[in-house]
């Protein structure tokens, strides 16, 4: 069985409608912080804010646990290397958009560091 | 048969809307591998049926010829996603989520018959509808699905589902919620003597019955009352599965967990009010069971009308009972202008929604070809799909086919068939059913 690529986009659009608005509100959430931190002078680099961190890698971390709970699944039964790497890649995700809110939004309450 | 020519393809707003979502990742395509040349033709093309095989043809054949008349002739307004009425009767699904009005797939261009077929004369190649209208072909493409024959057991009636410890996930959806419930019931009685049932006729998706016993059980570990009740498996064959390696596998999963199998054994009675459960042997002999909870898989066939045309196979594994098919070519045996896809087609597997994704590029190509009066281009491998569902929350993707004794077909190299994983849940849980849609669309 192949795939065409108009194909795997048709599966893809019809897999993400279900979740459109969650994504989008997430996105926009995503957007707005950097958005408002960047017109008030936020650089990524230039702002030290180790919480923020520490929250994202928390989150990502726990994500390993609910992600599969999410998916009427459980961490059990994630057990070939396939579903470990498909799961640390969810992980890694999770924590990096954690980071990308938390990080410009304590330049906006806490001011530059 | 009139003159056939092929030129450029002319779309719908409807299906440039669609493709233009994509316009950033349709640009980076060459246009030929987006859109493949149509053909003209006058030809009349029926397709029987609006299911999963139906409408992706006639979303495939609208895109590829021009100036055809085809028409659809299918009764409902509603598409049902029939996969995922398992994952309803488990509990997982809410039965909502299967359901989409036709409309939304259906092609811009072609004749919608909202009727039921009740005749084929093949001979006159001319279709009879319920309300005595009739229809002239050129092409048909049989894809009206199959038929469940729960009368062949005596004393079971769709009805009973969910009622008397009765369930069975494929009568309908509504059969699906109700067995969801009647497995609710029974679990919630702490014990008792489940029985699960496989025919002795093909069945549509033959993972089904096995998904139930599993997914059952999967319920009652997690109340961790396992051993207050006991199970047994009864299937009509002498094996769980066509695959060997899987047939091997799932019977050893059976012993393990203490799931009592029970072969060439066949469901051929029920009294729902004693709740005993008669079994047939090949040999003749029965044997009365009583249960608590008992799903029930009916023997099937293809519809009686086709059953009672010329078009049903006349010798053979299939006799008198399943359409009568090149397996390869998916073309009539007899009737060079039939075409079959889908449940009803005589085959040794194939009757999955993963089946038509392969069969539908096929009889495409292949009806193609035929008006043009050209060899048949196309064959068929008998590749069908099976996402396994071995426990609520991890599954095997299961790809096989026909030629080379069932071998292994895997679309993603990387996932294992033979290995149980969250992956392939994931899949099934979410990813299939889009891919089902885009099939519908004829778009994959």
């Amino acid at each position: 069985m192949t795939f065409s690529l108009a194909g795997i986009f048709s599966v893809l659009s019809n897999a993400i409608q279900p979740f459109l608005v969650l994504i989008l509100t997430i996105l926009a959430v995503l957007v707005a912080v950097q958005f408002t931190a960047r017109i008030r002078s936020y650089r990524t680099k230039a702002h030290q804010y180790m919480p923020a961190m520490i929250v994202a890698l928390l989150v990502g971390a726990s994500s390993v646990w609910w992600l599969p709970l999410l998916t009427h699944s459980q961490l059990a039964f994630v057990t070939t290397a396939i579903d470990w790497l498909a799961l640390i890649a969810a992980a890694l995700g999770v924590a990096l958009l954690v980071w990308l809110v938390l990080h410009p939004l304590s330049y906006l309450i806490r001011g530059p560091r | 048969m009139s003159r056939f020519t092929l030129s450029p393809p002319s779309l719908g707003r409807r299906q440039l809307l669609k493709l233009g979502l994509g316009a950033s990742a349709a640009s980076l395509l060459p246009l030929s591998s987006v859109f493949a040349n149509t053909l003209s033709t006058k030809a009349r093309i029926v397709i029987l049926g609006g299911g999963a095989a139906g409408m992706s043809m006639a979303n495939r054949l609208a895109r590829r010829l021009s100036g055809a008349t085809i028409t659809v002739v299918e009764p409902r307004e509603l598409h049902h996603y029939q996969p995922g009425w398992t994952l309803v009767a488990s509990g997982v699904w809410e039965a909502e989520r299967t359901l989409q009005p036709n409309a939304k797939f259906r092609p811009a261009g072609i004749e919608w018959v909202q009727g039921q077929a009740a005749g084929i004369d093949a001979g006159q190649r001319r279709i009879t509808l319920a309300d005595s209208s009739t229809l002239d072909y050129d092409v048909l493409v049989v894809a009206t699905g199959l038929q469940l024959n729960y009368q062949l057991i005596d004393g079971m009636s769709p009805d009973l589902i969910g009622s008397n410890g009765i369930g069975s996930v494929y009568a309908s959806l509504d059969a699906a919620r109700r067995t969801r419930d009647a497995i609710d019931a029974w679990l919630a009685e702490g014990g008792g003597k489940g029985i699960f049932t496989s025919p002795q006729t093909a069945i549509k998706c033959a993972g089904a019955p096995i998904k139930m016993t599993f997914t059952t059980l999967s319920r009652i570990k997690a109340e961790g009352v396992r051993d207050h009740f006991n199970l047994d498996y009864f299937t009509g064959g002498g094996g769980m599965f066509s695959q060997p390696w899987i047939n091997d596998f799932l019977k050893q999963r059976f012993d393990r967990e203490n799931i009592t199998r029970h072969h060439s054994q066949y469901l051929s009675a029920i009294d729902a009010g004693a709740k005993q459960a008669q079994f047939t042997s090949k040999d003749g002999s029965t044997e009365v069971r009583d249960y608590d909870f008992i799903h029930v898989v009916p023997p099937m066939s293809a519809p009686d009308f086709v059953k009672d045309s010329d078009l049903i196979a006349q010798s053979g594994a299939f006799q008198g009972e399943w359409l009568d098919t090149d397996i390869h070519t998916l073309q009539h045996n007899r009737y060079p202008e039939v075409f079959g896809i889908g449940d009803v087609i005589g085959a040794p597997i194939n009757k999955t929604a993963a089946s038509v994704k392969a069969q539908a590029p096929v009889v495409e190509a292949n009806i193609l070809a035929y008006l043009q009066e050209k060899p048949l281009p196309a064959r068929h491998n008998g590749y069908t799909s099976c996402p396994l569902i071995t426990d609520i929350g991890k599954a095997m993707l299961v790809e096989f086919g026909y030629d080379n004794n069932m071998e292994f077909l895997p679309s993603f190299s990387f996932i294992d068939p033979k290995e149980e994983s969250w992956s392939a849940w994931v899949l099934k849980d979410y990813l299939l059913q889009p891919a089902y849609y885009a099939m519908l669309e004829g778009r994959v």
